[in-house]
C-alpha cells in the first residue's frame, strides 16, 4: 500500500523504470493513470463504448508489452496518445464508423444501448446562450465531433478535451507544428459551423 | 439578449469552454485487470539475462559444442604444457623455491604483525574471555555446514538446464 501511495508522487519515467524492472504496482500505476483519458480519446474517436474498451485494451497491452522500446527524452503521455490514436484510426478505416446517428451508434443492439449512444435534439424555443450552455450542448459537440474528419478529431480532442499543447499534439500524431494549427482551426470552424444553426 | 447576438467569436469561446467541460468517460469495471490479464511482466533485468545465457547455452548442440571445445582447449593445454614443463623444470623449481621463500617471509611477517596487534588491542584478551564451548562450536559447524549445502542446492536449481525451452517474449519480438 505504502508503495503504491509512493507510485503516485513519482513522475511517468519514473514509474516507467520501475516497471521496466519489473514492478507489477508500477504497470497498474501506469494504467491508473491513463485509462480514462486514454479511454475517452477512443471512445470520442469511434462513438461505441463496448469498441472503445476493447481498442483501450489493446492500447495499453501494446503499450505495456513494449514499454522497453519507450524513450525517455519523450512525454510518456505522447507516446501513449500516440499509440491510442493509431489503433483508433486504424479501426476507423476498417470500419467507417465516422458517421453518427442520431437514433445511437449503428451496433447498438438492446434499448439500453441504444438510449446511451443516442444524442439529445435540442429545444431550440430557448434563447441561444442558455441553450447552447445547457446539458445537452454536451451532446451536440459529441455529435459535432463525430462528424469531423478523424485527422481533425484526434487533434481537437488532444488540444481541447486532454489540454496538450500544440508541440505535444504534433509530436503525438507525427505531423508538423503548422499542420496540427491549421487541423484544430479548421475542426473549430466546422465545429462553428455545425453549431451555427442554434444561433439563428 | 438576442438570438443575432451570439457572434463568431462568442460561439467559437462557446465550442472552446463546452469541449474543455466534456465528462471525461470511464471503461467498466475490471477493465485493468483484463489489461493486466493480457500484459507479460518482464523478470528484473539481471535475471532475464541469466535466463537468456542459460537459454542460449543449454542448446544441446551448443552445450556439446561448448563441453568439446572445452576437452580440446584442456587437451591442448596439457599436451604444451607438460613437455615445456619437463623441459624447464631446473628453472621453474628455482622460481618456485623463490616465490615460496618470499611468500612464507611476507605470511610470517604478516602473522606477526597480526599478533602484535592482536595483543596491543587487547582482543585476545576479549576473544579469550568469551565462553566457547564445545556445543558452540558443534552448532557453529553444523550451520556452516548446512549453509554449504543449502548453497550447494541453490546453484544446482540454478544451474539446472530448463526442462523446456524458454525465451522470453520480448527476445522474441
Amino acid at each position: 500500500m505504502a508503495l503504491g501511495k509512493d507510485l503516485q508522487t513519482l513522475s511517468d519515467q519514473e514509474v516507467v523504470a520501475l516497471a521496466r524492472a519489473g514492478k507489477d504496482a508500477a504497470y497498474r500505476e501506469l494504467l491508473r493513470r491513463y485509462e480514462r483519458p486514454v479511454f475517452s480519446l477512443i471512445f470520442r474517436m469511434v462513438r461505441d463504448r463496448a469498441l472503445a474498451e476493447d481498442l483501450s485494451q489493446d492500447t495499453f497491452v501494446k503499450v505495456l508489452n513494449a514499454l522497453d522500446s519507450y524513450r525517455p527524452e519523450f512525454k510518456f503521455s505522447s507516446w501513449v496518445f500516440k499509440i491510442a490514436n493509431n489503433v483508433a484510426i486504424d479501426q476507423l478505416r476498417r470500419r467507417e464508423l465516422d458517421t453518427l446517428s442520431l437514433d445511437g451508434a449503428p451496433d447498438a443492439r438492446t434499448k439500453d444501448e441504444v438510449a446511451a449512444t443516442a444524442l439529445q435534439a435540442v429545444d431550440r424555443t430557448e434563447s441561444p446562450l442558455a441553450e447552447l450552455e445547457s446539458r445537452e450542448l454536451g451532446s451536440m459537440i459529441e455529435e459535432a465531433i463525430a462528424k469531423l474528419r478523424p485527422e481533425y478529431r484526434s487533434c481537437i480532442l488532444l488540444r481541447h478535451v486532454e489540454g496538450r499543447s500544440y508541440e505535444e499534439i504534433a509530436e503525438t500524431l507525427d505531423l508538423p507544428l503548422g499542420t496540427v494549427k491549421t487541423y484544430i482551426h479548421r475542426a473549430r470552424h466546422e465545429l462553428r459551423e455545425y453549431l451555427d444553426p442554434y444561433r439563428e | 439578449m438576442s438570438r443575432k447576438q451570439l457572434t463568431d467569436t462568442e460561439l467559437d469561446a462557446l465550442v472552446v469552454r463546452s469541449l474543455s467541460r466534456l465528462p471525461v468517460r470511464a471503461p467498466s469495471r475490471g477493465f485493468s485487470k483484463r489489461v493486466m490479464d493480457r500484459v507479460q511482466l518482464p523478470s528484473p533485468r539481471p535475471v532475464r539475462a541469466f535466463q537468456r545465457v542459460r537459454s542460449w547455452v543449454a542448446q544441446p548442440r551448443r552445450a556439446l559444442a561448448l563441453a568439446g571445445a572445452y576437452v580440446v582447449a584442456a587437451t591442448v593445454a596439457l599436451v604444451i604444457a607438460v613437455p615445456w614443463l619437463i623441459t624447464h623444470s631446473p628453472a621453474i623449481g628455482f622460481v618456485f623455491n623463490w616465490m615460496a621463500a618470499r611468500g612464507s617471509t611476507l605470511a610470517r611477517d604478516v602473522a606477526v604483525s597480526a599478533a602484535r596487534w592482536a595483543v596491543s588491542s587487547g582482543f585476545a584478551e576479549l576473544f579469550g574471555s568469551v565462553p566457547l564451548k564445545t556445543t558452540h562450536v558443534w552448532i557453529l559447524a553444523f550451520g556452516a555446514t548446512a549453509a554449504y549445502a543449502g548453497c550447494a542446492i541453490g546453484l544446482h536449481f540454478l544451474l539446472r538446464a530448463p526442462r523446456e525451452k524458454h525465451v522470453p517474449a520480448h527476445v522474441q519480438a
